[in-house]
Formats: C-alpha cells, structure tokens, sequence
C-alpha cells in the first residue's frame, strides 16, 4: 500500500518521522516470541531489595515522565528484556546521570570494579552524548501529564475513519509500531495533553490533540488470529492522518 | 542498605528479630505485598462493588471516571483521566500498556509483575484470547475482545460483570470479592469462570 | 497467610500514608518496619491497643521534645514506637538494639546485601 508521505502532517514542532528510524525494542506489541505469561502466586512488592532501592531513586530524583520512560526505552535491548523491570530503571536511571553530568559511565565502571564486579558484564547504560545536549530548559514542572486547555479544534471528528501515520521515529514516541499505517476508526476525543515526543527531548510541552481509536484484529494483525479482537489506542494527532483517495 | 541511622537502626532490629526466631525476612516481603495486593485494589474493588449496587452511580463511573472516582476521596492520585470500561454479555474488555506499564495506580495498587513484562505487553494485542486462557480465562468466540493500549496518560480500569449468584451479596461483601485481575481484565468473576 | 484473616485490619491509627490507594514507603525500611510490626502482633508479643498506646505515647515525646525544625516523620515515630515497644517487654532490649545499630553503621561501604 503507498502512501502519499507529503500528507503526513509535517510536525509542526520540528520532530521529524522517518522511515527508516529505529524502533526501540521497548515497543513490544505484537511481536514474537516471548513465550507464556508468567504469573507469580503472592509476589513481594520488590522481589529483591536493592529494587526497592532503585524505585527510591528514581522517585526521588524527579524530572519528567516522558525522559525518564525514553532513557529506559534507550537501554542496551538485551538488558531491555532481560533485567526484568527494576533493572530496566536501573538502566535508565543510570542513562540519566550519566547524560545530566552527575555521574560518568567509568565512574560507575570503576566502582562495580572496586567491588569485584568483573566489568567483563553487560552494561545497560547507554547514555547519548546528542541527548546531554539538549535543552533541558524547557522542561515543564509537572512531572507526570495534565490535560492542558484546549487551543485548538481536533482535526478528527468521532466517528471517522483515520490512517496512522507510516513513520517511526528516532526519538521518543508514543505511536507503537504495530499501529503505523493502519486504519481505525476515532471513538473518543480527549482534548490537548502534552505531548511526549517533544516533553522528553526537553522541547516544551507542546499539547497536542488527543484520542482513542480502535483498530480490528484483521486490521492490525492481517490473517485472522482470533475471532472478534480489537485494540483501541489513545493517539495524537500528528499520529494520524486522513485516508487518501480510498 | 540505607544511608540513614534510621533506616540502618530498622535493618539492625530486623536481624535480632531473625536471630531470636521471632520473625522470618520472607515473611516481610510477603506481609508488604499481600498489604499491596488488597489495600491498593481495594479501591478499584469498592468503586466496582458501589457500581453494581447503584445504577446511577454505574452511569456517573462509564461517563466520567475520573470524577466518579473522586466520589471516594482516595488520596493523592496520579491520574488525570481515568476511563472505566465495562464488560457487557457482547464486550469484554482488557487493559495492557505495550510500550511500558502504564496502570490505574490510584484504583489497583502497584501492578503485578506480568503486567510489566515482555511476554503479556507483546502478546496481548495479538493473541488476547490466547493469553487469557493460559491465564485461566476462557471467553466465547462470539464475545468482542477489546483491549486498551494504554499509550498516553489516560488510565483503564475493567468493570466487570457481576456474577448472578452474588446478586443477595452487601456492597462491602461485593468488594471483598472483586480482583484486582479482573478489573486489569485477565479474570472472571464467579462460579463460572466462562461467561 | 493474610493480615485480614481475623476480620481485623490493623488499626486506623496505624493506617500508613497513602497515595494512589497504594501503601506509600519512601524508603525500604518503612515498609520493613511496618510489616514487621504486623508481624510481631500476629505472633501476640503485643495488642494492637498496646501499639497504639505506645504510638501516642511516643508521638507526645516527640512533640515535646523533639526537634520541630524537622519535617514531622510517621514513619520515624512508628520506629520509635515499636523499639520502645519491644524494649519495656523485654523482648529486644534498648542496648542490645544500638549495639547491633553501630555495628551496621560501622560496616565497610559497598557492603552487598
């Protein structure tokens, strides 16, 4: 299926969709091979106690929701799927400081040497010197979203018929790929939130129109699966587009 | 290891409590989890139980979550929009964040490790029928299986349907009764466990 | 096992601070201190009356005595209730506690838990 690319609304705000760009291994849905769900009878709240203390950390440290899911979606893929979920923080949080200058990665080499930790292991960190550059000025106080005042009319109405845009990207986003240039129908509005492709590149809030679409399992998934399936996703506009002479 | 006397005072005092055989360390972790378990969906239980008592309530929770849930007064609360999702004898619903764990802490506590992991984020957009029958649900292929990518900040939580059976049953008995795993929507409520 | 078995939730007092309708500990031995007090009641070495008591006791100490130019701490004052606690029935003994304390206070940085 073409699509016309000229139609994908050119975000506005500088932040460019390509075809090429890199998913992030963070981005799961639909894919192979991860095997049953494993589910744990009376599970602890921190399974091992040096979690809790990186859930500590992390919680007190701040900064925005949006960076820090994008350090952890950054992580070594291998440590990604394997660390289990505090050690992706881990893996996060160490991203972080390093990108913010508190820490450098061989001062945390260093130190997990000093404690005979052979250094021979899989670091999970990997701290981008392009992302320490960027403005963190513009970061918003809030830590977790809001609903912002709505300034401008939705673009797509209940009820219609959209296309999700073809494109990755190479930064934070919230457009999985199993969605891309799929067609689905807007079943809510949900008013301007901001928007977390520019929030965790410290480029400002930007809100940003917002809504649910649903999306059929013969759709998402071609051959049918499973009788009667639907996933309904909550996108931003600059997700979406119109269809095309279809 | 903490950095405060108070914290290493709290560490020290749990090593004698060990050392005289008054306390075991996995008996903790476990008392803090099962204090997780119910006190945190326990919320989202109340909210459910209250909905199937009272009809204009029910309308209040589908229409407007978030102002629904305020009703209750729980504390703090990170959700600026909570969507309240109802299963009907033609829908059943069910909630997954794919791209990280995104969950209703407010209504259900912390989530569960499952949630969080590799296996059911990837799995339960495709296969949803699939992973809930090895979780143990098992749905009619004539009832629409919707799932909730929860990809913004918008929270999901499942109201389920009320088995016929518990229909004598008080609202805070109702509440007891309600799991967190079927308000995520991986569970039946009931006897019957197909609906 | 489960804390609600006897249809006795612990006391209102002892309701921890929460937020999200999830248990709120900032630090690991909040959670720790709290659970083994629930703990230490299951296993009867004391009445919740008796916890509580001693909370009200102990947070009246601290409201005299105590530095205000410090933030109110919860879970610090509940530390302080169950040590005093355990401490009047004998089951561990103030000096026994920061005997042990000083030893882990003293321990080599980067001790592995």
């Amino acid at each position: 299926m073409l699509v016309d690319l000229s139609q994908v609304a050119e975000n506005e705000y500088g932040l460019k969709r390509e075809n090429n760009a890199m998913d992030g291994i963070h981005d799961l849905g639909g894919k192979a091979g991860f095997g049953t769900v494993e589910v744990e009878d009376d599970e602890p709240y921190f399974h091992e106690s040096w979690e809790s203390r990186v859930f500590s950390m992390v919680v007190n440290l701040g900064d925005n929701t949006d960076r820090f899911r994008h350090a952890v979606e950054r992580i070594d893929p291998i440590s990604y799927l394997s660390d289990t979920y505090y050690g992706r923080w881990l893996g996060g949080l160490e991203t972080k400081l390093v990108e913010d200058g508190f820490v450098t990665q061989r001062e945390i080499s260093e130190h997990m040497r000093a404690n005979g930790i052979s250094d021979e292991g899989r670091v999970a960190a990997r701290p981008s010197e392009h992302i320490s550059k960027e403005n963190k000025s513009q970061n918003s106080e809030q830590y977790y979203n809001t609903p912002r005042p709505a300034s401008s009319e939705p673009r797509f109405q209940l009820g219609q018929t959209v296309r999700a845009v073809p494109t990755g990207s190479d930064g934070h986003t919230r457009l999985p790929a199993y969605v891309r240039a799929k067609k689905g129908e807007i079943v809510a509005q949900h008013g301007e939130w901001i928007f977390p492709d520019s929030h965790a590149h410290g480029l400002g809030e930007m809100p940003q129109n917002l809504y649910t679409v649903a999306f059929s399992g013969g759709e998402l998934w071609g051959l049918h699966l499973e009788e009667k399936t639907e996933v309904r996703i909550d996108l931003f506009e600059t997700y979406l587009m119109e269809l095309q002479d279809e | 290891m903490s950095n405060s006397y108070v914290g290493l005072r709290a560490e020290a005092l749990e090593s004698l409590l060990i050392e005289k055989g008054l306390i075991k360390s996995d008996q903790i972790d476990q008392t803090i989890s099962l204090y997780n378990e119910r006190v945190g969906p326990m919320n989202g239980a109340r909210v459910v139980a209250k909905a199937w008592k009272d009809p204009e309530y029910k309308k209040r929770l589908v229409e407007d979550g978030t102002g629904a849930i305020e009703e209750f007064g729980f504390v703090g609360g990170q959700i600026e929009k909570l969507v309240v999702v109802e299963n009907s004898d033609s829908v059943h619903n069910v909630v997954v964040c794919t791209l990280c764990s995104c969950y209703p802490w407010a209504v259900l506590g912390l989530p569960p490790r499952w949630y969080k992991d590799p296996a059911y984020r990837s799995r339960v957009v495709k296969e949803p029928r699939k992973v809930l029958e090895e979780m143990g649900t098992t749905l009619p292929k004539d009832k629409t299986v919707r799932v909730w990518d929860s990809s913004a900040e918008i929270r999901y939580m499942v109201l389920p349907q009320m088995p016929p059976e518990w229909s004598d049953l008080s609202e805070s008995d109702l509440a007891e009764r309600v799991s967190r795993d079927s308000m995520i929507g991986v569970e039946l409520l009931g006897l019957d466990c197909s609906a | 096992m489960t804390i609600l078995e006897d249809g006795e939730f612990p006391l209102k007092e002892l309701q921890p601070p929460m937020t999200n309708g999830e248990v709120i500990f900032e630090e690991p031995w909040q959670g720790r201190v709290f659970a083994m007090t629930i703990l230490l009641n299951k296993a009867g070495l004391f009445s919740w009356d008796e916890f509580q008591s001693q909370l009200i006791l102990t947070i009246e100490q601290w409201e005299r005595e105590g530095d205000k130019s410090e933030d109110y701490k919860y879970y610090e004052r509940f530390s302080d209730a169950l040590n005093s606690l355990l401490g009047k029935k004998g089951i561990v003994a103030g000096e026994e506690l920061v005997e042990r304390t000083e030893e882990y206070v003293n321990r080599p940085h980067g001790h592995d838990h």
